[in-house]
């Protein structure tokens, strides 16, 4: 049972405190908050912290802390999933979630809030349900400012493609002005994939795994049924077969409640009825086999003489992506000794930048073509750092300090599993409007890409 | 408008501009005053001066400005409540409104406004509301039970409301069952005695479809509430977790959490053999390796939980590995879970796999992952024996690096590798004093100190290293210096001839110089060992250690069976039972896993105690010991444990003492001097007076028990009864009795045949009883018993049957079955039949378990009329297995402290003391402590049949 709840902004200042329970202590609760998260040390985990027998629970969502309390042993899992319900939900009522709106639409989130929690127990938090109690009218920002750059969430946020949807678009509320009638019928549909890698440092790979996720988000009227049609070679489990080739596989799926699968095992169609905002339709995970191969393989040689104390190190990166795909800010992590002071770089190409930060070698790369091969030689200064004793002095062993390499990159256009959308199909129809927008877009980006040296 | 005016400063006028826009006509622009002045409430402001122009808003019909309105009420309510009562009568009007939105929110807005006199007058409306048409005003008017609860417990139960919400839980709408069964839950944890949830196989079919139907949020509430059921059999169970398991590939964490806890504890019914159980194994796994695909801060959550998991059921992720490997992009609180995680995963199978991930890890820049990561790869060597070669020189390998902190922990693990294998990778010995200079933390420096002391034969300039240590001893922390003066005695045991010089010295600063009092102890006790007996301080100084194995680092059964009832709750990720950190008792009914069908690994074993405080071997030299990889260590910093009798007890005492024990005097207390010394005798005004006596009482008392321990002949065996009369088994008489000699258990039966024809084909089958016992072979009744006959038979018993909680709890029912019919009769059996032989408890162990059992399990009772003095009680009793493990004289009354262990594992605790009563009669007083309160009757029924008879 949740004690209390409230929405502390990035500097620790209350937007919204809400007590379900009556509870002593008040709003001095939120203080007390932020100054045992920012006093903790660093080893200790922040997600769970207790003062006494009140136990806060929170996570940080665009800037803003959300967080929980509560006195009694209750699971912190649904905390958790309630706080990022909330913050989904916040940003639908919202338009976005931020300080500004929400200190814009005090009133509502207090509403919301009424029916979401009834004396701490979670009632509800389908955006469709909540449709039917919710009084107060969102208060929108200004329309579109170039300055409201935070605000570009996922959705619509399409890097550098020709075709790009405005990126305000996905961020305003999805139940503004029912008397609206100028309103866009827009629905959105991402596919991303987080691809996690571990490479050894002979070269084999020790782990893959991909997750991901179909995410929706619609302004259509509720009620309007919607088909999405998957790759047909799309297989779950290492046993199944289907279509001619490899197929797509994935090890495991689960969906979302509202989704319904009778189309799923003949065609490979998810039928739904969505709600307003945002969905996640289906989470998928697959690992080890990958049926495309890696977008990246480093080749690094590392020389390294003691008594000069000179690191050099040479890097050889190739995208094995499809000459027609690219990767974009593509961006090289490589941790170096402690006490490295200067760099020399040779870069393959101009727009490539390298530089020294926080006990690190940053490469940056903002485009890199599928096939190409870019390569970076970097040498450093290292005084004083120990080596491994007992052989000569100038030796090829790495020291002590030196990787692992990560990299950071986005793959637009591109899954890792291979799953595509084939079509999303709208049972809708207009009321003298014009058809609605379907925006899909494919997406896969490095959770952790990691290569040791 | 821009409502960024909400939020400008108070100006002085800005009350009386809000006062005036609440009482304007439009309602427009009183909607946009009620949202300001809710504004400048979130901000802190002080508005509750408008209380009355807000509540004149109240009338309307707008939803959205009541709402509003209603909001307001709530938070000021509380410091207003001769004007909340003015807001009363629109509440009551609002109950009865047509719109159902606005019933529910006068009934769940007036349960929000905490003030006693607005009660009474709730009552009324929340009674109709809770029979409401709508299901929306229903479940907000269950969930207002459960606030007017809180605030008037007593008004609820007088008005019957409980009643209404029991009938809830039958309701069509799941989410009205939903919340009246959150509601129900929480009225009944605090009060933990009525039986408002009452759990039935009826009640749970319906909460199982309600299952099925309701938000995943009252999913959570319906799993919470199943997880405190407990099925009838195994049967039940099953048909549970197999209605359960389909909520682990929900989407909602919490949700896939909750099924886990069902499924976790009702799996302790089910039989290992069952094909159902092996596949609920296999479905445990992807959920909970989904988990750790989440946001950092689930993933940690999820963490906590599975390290619960594997602790309790290792095979569910044995596979899986490789999930744990640490991401570099993890934040280090979740790398160190995985960390431990991995190493409780480790087996022979992955450990190569292991050992590369460790490696890697501990060349990585973030220095607290570096030394955990160090750490691991000792516990690897520790878990795991055919590793141990490669986890050394994987070690080796990293001092070669010469970076301190990680040539630091290396050292310290490879301590604790030494005292699993001794004599095994001594040859890296010469390495470690190598890299002696540059140790600086206490704990390395006392790990080294050990190795030097421990294996001083083998360094040839042993001496010369630790006078190297000796110089700097003030300055050095008390770890070190305990280490030192320990290393410095075994040094000299070991080469007496040149290094007396060093040890005069060590002790004469330990004990002279040293305002500490644990040092100073130390040093006393081997100053007066080594001048009483150098033979026998060799023999306590050196003698051979206990080894430590991994199991230091689990945590203590009972409290992990209890940790697995609370999965997915803050329990499971603060690793302590919820009474720990809950205040005033709500939600702290102790919750214990349902008992296992094969039930002979123990469920309470006092013997890993909890981790927090391991009684007996630990002196508190160490100041904490919340880590777990930081445990390894603090074992050999208590006196050796082992070893000869005499040494082992008196080193004990001191240890004792130490600890401020409460029940130190259970160790006798006349004084009682040590002979005269003839080597260097210690100060005589400096030894604290405490410190000779529990020694030699120690002693003595130590021989009394001794002559105790002599005979040991079977356990009492009752005369045998009839249990089953020939009328009511067609002629068929069986009389009996239960028996146990050297650790095996039977059942004497005579069957008579007293009818008229010949009986023959005898089997026998047990119902599922408290403590599994079974026939260990099948009846053998060798020629047909003809009419008038009577056969003995020595039925032999195990304990490894089914197990089910009987009523009393030594009931036995009994099927009997020949070519006539099948009949079935109960007895019941004496309870020290099950008293196991290895039931001595050590006797710090008893001190510690004694004092952990909490006093609401003590139970006493009195045994008149005894025959026996306390010598023949002991005696008596231990021929049954009950030990006896100390022995006192309190003004003239013996006080014996005993132990004794069930089959299953569960430990008893008395206490006996022995008054005299008539003249030739004792009068004895029982006090019995025990983990599991309810056998306390029973061993009580025990004692006195043993006694009696």
């Amino acid at each position: 049972m949740i004690s209390q709840f409230f929405i502390l902004s990035s500097k620790g200042d209350p937007l919204i405190y809400k007590d379900f329970r009556g509870d002593s202590g008040g709003r001095d609760v939120a203080e007390l908050f932020y100054r045992k998260l920012t006093g903790l040390p660093g080893d200790e985990s922040p997600v769970v912290m207790h003062h006494d027998d009140r136990h806060f629970i929170h996570i940080r969502h665009s800037g803003l802390y959300l967080v929980a309390t509560t006195s009694e042993n209750i699971s912190p899992f649904s905390l958790l999933e309630l706080l990022s319900r909330l913050a989904t939900l916040l940003g639908d009522y919202c338009g976005s979630l931020g300080e500004a709106t929400i200190s814009r639409n005090v009133a509502l989130v207090y509403e919301l809030l009424d029916e979401v929690l009834d004396y701490g127990y979670v009632q509800t938090t389908s955006t469709e349900m909540l449709r039917n109690f919710i009084q107060t009218e969102a208060v929108v920002s200004k329309p579109f400012s170039l300055f409201d750059l935070s605000s570009v969430g996922l959705f619509g946020a399409e890097t550098q493609q020709s075709k790009v949807a405005p990126s305000s678009a996905a961020s305003r509320p999805v139940l503004s002005s029912r008397s609206d009638q100028s309103q866009k019928n827009e629905v959105f549909l991402d596919v991303v994939e987080r691809l996690s890698v571990l490479i050894a440092s002979n070269g084999s790979l020790l782990k893959v795994d991909v997750q991901g996720e179909i995410r929706l988000k619609s302004f259509l009227p509720s009620g309007s049924e919607m088909r999405i049609g998957l790759t047909e070679e799309f297989c779950v489990g290492k046993s199944e077969l289907r279509g001619y080739g490899p197929g797509i596989r994935v090890d495991e799926v689960s969906f979302h409640s509202s989704v319904h699968l009778d189309e799923f095992e003949s065609h490979r169609i998810l039928r739904l009825q969505p709600p307003h905002g945002e969905l996640t339709v289906m989470r998928y995970q697959l690992s080890d086999d990958l049926p495309s191969p890696l977008p990246f393989r480093l080749f690094p040689s590392v020389h390294w003489d003691r008594g000069s104390g000179r690191l050099q190190v040479y890097l050889k990166l190739r995208c094995d992506l499809p000459p027609k795909s690219q990767a974009l800010n593509v961006r090289l992590h490589l941790p170096l000794p402690r006490g490295v002071v200067s760099l020399s770089q040779e870069l393959s190409s101009p727009e490539q930048k390298a530089e020294l930060g926080e006990g690190a070698l940053r490469w940056d790369l903002p485009r890199v073509q599928g096939g190409s091969q870019l390569s970076g030689l970097f040498q450093m200064d290292v005084p004083g750092l120990p080596g491994p004793p007992g052989q000569g002095p100038s030796t090829s062993a790495p020291p002590l300090g030196l990787g692992p390499a990560s990299l950071s990159f986005e793959l637009p256009r591109h899954t890792c599993s291979g799953l595509q959308v084939r079509f999303l199909r709208l049972a809708f129809r207009p009321c003298g409007n014009a058809n609605p927008h379907k925006w899909v877009r494919h997406l896969s980006h490095s959770d952790a890409y990691v290569i040791r040296i | 408008m821009t409502d960024s005016k909400y939020f400008t400063t108070t100006k002085k006028g800005e009350i009386f501009e809000l006062k005036a826009e609440l009482n304007s006509d439009k309602k427009e622009k009183k909607k946009e005053a009620v949202k300001k002045v809710i504004a400048s409430m979130t901000v802190g402001k002080d508005v509750s001066a408008l209380f009355p122009d807000v509540v004149n808003c109240m009338q309307t019909d707008n939803l959205e400005l009541k709402k509003l309105v209603y909001l307001y009420l709530m938070n000021y309510a509380k410091s207003q409540p001769d004007m909340a009562i003015m807001a009363v009568n629109t509440f009551v009007k609002d109950c009865e409104d047509p719109n159902p939105l606005i019933r529910a929110l006068a009934v769940r807005t007036m349960g929000c406004i905490r003030v006693d006199k607005i009660t009474e007058y709730l009552c009324e409306p929340l009674r109709k509301c809770l029979k409401d048409e709508d299901p929306y005003v229903r479940k907000t008017a269950a969930v207002c039970v459960a606030k007017l609860h809180d605030i008037n417990a007593q008004l609820v139960e007088d008005q019957g409301f409980l009643d209404t919400l029991k009938d809830l839980i039958s309701d069509s709408n799941p989410m009205v069952v939903a919340n009246a069964v959150a509601a129900l839950s929480e009225i009944a944890e605090s009060h933990p005695s009525s039986n408002l949830l009452d759990l039935n196989p009826q009640s749970i079919n319906k909460l199982l479809t309600a299952l099925n139907e309701c938000t995943e949020w009252g999913q959570i509430f319906i799993l919470d509430c199943l997880a405190n059921y407990t099925p009838k059999d195994d049967r039940e169970a099953q048909s549970i977790c197999e209605r359960v398991t389909p909520r682990l590939s929900h989407a909602n964490s919490a949700v896939v959490l909750s099924a886990v806890k069902v499924l976790m504890k009702f799996m302790e019914m089910l039989s290992k053999d069952l094909d159902y159980y092996g596949t609920l194994l296999k479905k445990l796994a992807p959920p909970l390796v989904t988990l750790l695909s989440a946001e950092p801060e689930l993933q940690y959550v999820a963490l906590r939980n599975i390290n619960l998991i594997v602790q309790k059921r290792p095979e569910i992720l044995k596979h899986e590995m490789k999930v744990f490997f640490v991401k570099y992009n993890d934040p280090i609180y979740v790398k160190l879970e995985k960390l431990d995680i991995m190493i409780r995963l480790a087996s022979q199978a992955n450990i190569a796999q292991v050992l590369a991930e460790l490696k890697e890890y501990a060349t990585e820049v973030d220095v607290d992952f570096v030394r955990k990561a160090v750490r691991a790869i000792g516990r690897c060597a520790i878990k795991v024996e055919q590793s141990a070669e490669r986890c050394v020189s994987t070690l080796l390998d990293l001092i070669q690096t010469k970076v301190n902190y990680v040539v630091q922990e290396a050292i310290v693990v490879i301590k604790d590798i030494f005292r699993k294998y001794p004599n095994k990778y001594e040859s890296v010995i010469a390495t470690l004093c190598e890299n002696l200079d540059s140790l600086d933390e206490p704990e390395a420096r006392a790990a080294m100190i050990w190795i030097v002391g421990e294996y001083a034969e083998r360094i040839d300039n042993a001496d010369e290293l630790l006078e190297s240590f000796l110089e700097g001893f003030h300055d050095e922390s008390t770890q070190v210096q305990l280490q030192l003066l320990t290393a410095i005695v075994k040094l000299f045991l070991k080469k007496p001839t040149e290094t007396q010089e060093l040890v005069q010295q060590v002790l004469s600063l330990a004990t002279q110089d040293s305002d500490n009092p644990d040092l100073r102890d130390r040093g006393y006790i081997y100053w007066r060992l080594l001048s009483t007996d150098p033979v026998a301080a060799k023999e306590v100084v050196l003698a051979e250690k206990p080894l430590i194995s991994e199991e230091t680092d689990l945590i203590e059964p009972t409290l992990l069976d209890e940790l697995i009832c609370y999965i997915g709750t803050l329990a499971s990720v603060y690793h302590k039972p919820p009474s720990a950190f809950v205040e005033g008792g709500r939600g702290v009914v102790h919750k214990s896993l349902p008992p296992r069908t094969t039930s002979s690994e123990s469920t309470e074993s006092p013997e890993t105690a909890p981790a927090g405080a391991p009684p007996g071997e630990q002196l508190d030299v160490i100041p904490t010991q919340g880590d777990l990889l930081g445990d390894l260590l603090n074992l050999d910093l208590g006196p050796p444990v082992s070893g000869p009798p005499l040494a082992t007890s008196s080193v004990q005492m001191g240890a004792v003492d130490l600890l401020g024990s409460g029940l130190d005097s259970l160790m006798g207390d006349e004084p009682e001097g040590i002979g005269a010394s003839n080597f260097v005798s210690p100060p005589a005004a400096a030894v604290p007076a405490n410190l000779g006596a529990p020694m030699g009482s120690g002693l003595s008392d130590l021989f009394d028990l001794t002559s105790g321990v002599g005979t040991l002949s079977g356990s009492y065996v009752a005369p045998k009864a009839v249990w089953l009369p020939a009328m009511k088994a067609k002629g068929l008489e069986i009389s009996g009795t239960f028996t146990r000699q050297v650790g095996s258990i039977s059942m004497d039966l005579q069957l008579t045949n007293k009818a008229l024809q010949v009986m023959t084909d005898f089997a026998i089958q047990f119902n599922r009883n408290s403590f599994g016992l079974a026939p260990a072979a099948p009846l053998q009744v060798h020629a047909p018993l003809s009419p008038n006959q009577t056969v003995e038979i020595s039925l032999p018993l195990n304990t490894v049957g089914s197990v089910m909680k009987m009523e009393p709890l030594n009931n036995l029912q009994v099927a009997v079955k020949n070519n006539i019919d099948v009949f079935y009769f109960s007895t019941l059996y004496p309870l020290h039949i099950l008293f196991v032989e290895d039931g001595k408890m050590d006797r710090q162990m008893f001190l510690a378990t004694w004092k952990d059992i909490p006093n609401e399990n003590e139970a006493q009772f009195q045994i008149r009329d005894c025959p026996l003095n306390a010598e023949a009680v002991s005696s008596r009793l231990q021929s049954s297995n009950i030990f006896t493990i100390a022995k006192r004289n309190v003004e003239g009354q013996d006080m014996l402290y005993q132990s004794l262990k069930l089959t299953n594992g569960i430990w008893v605790l008395a206490e006996l003391r022995i008054q005299p009563g008539n003249p030739s009669f004792m009068d004895l007083e029982l006090s019995l402590k025990c983990r599991a309160p309810e056998v306390s009757q029973h061993v009580y029924q025990a004692y006195e049949t043993i006694l009696k008879n």
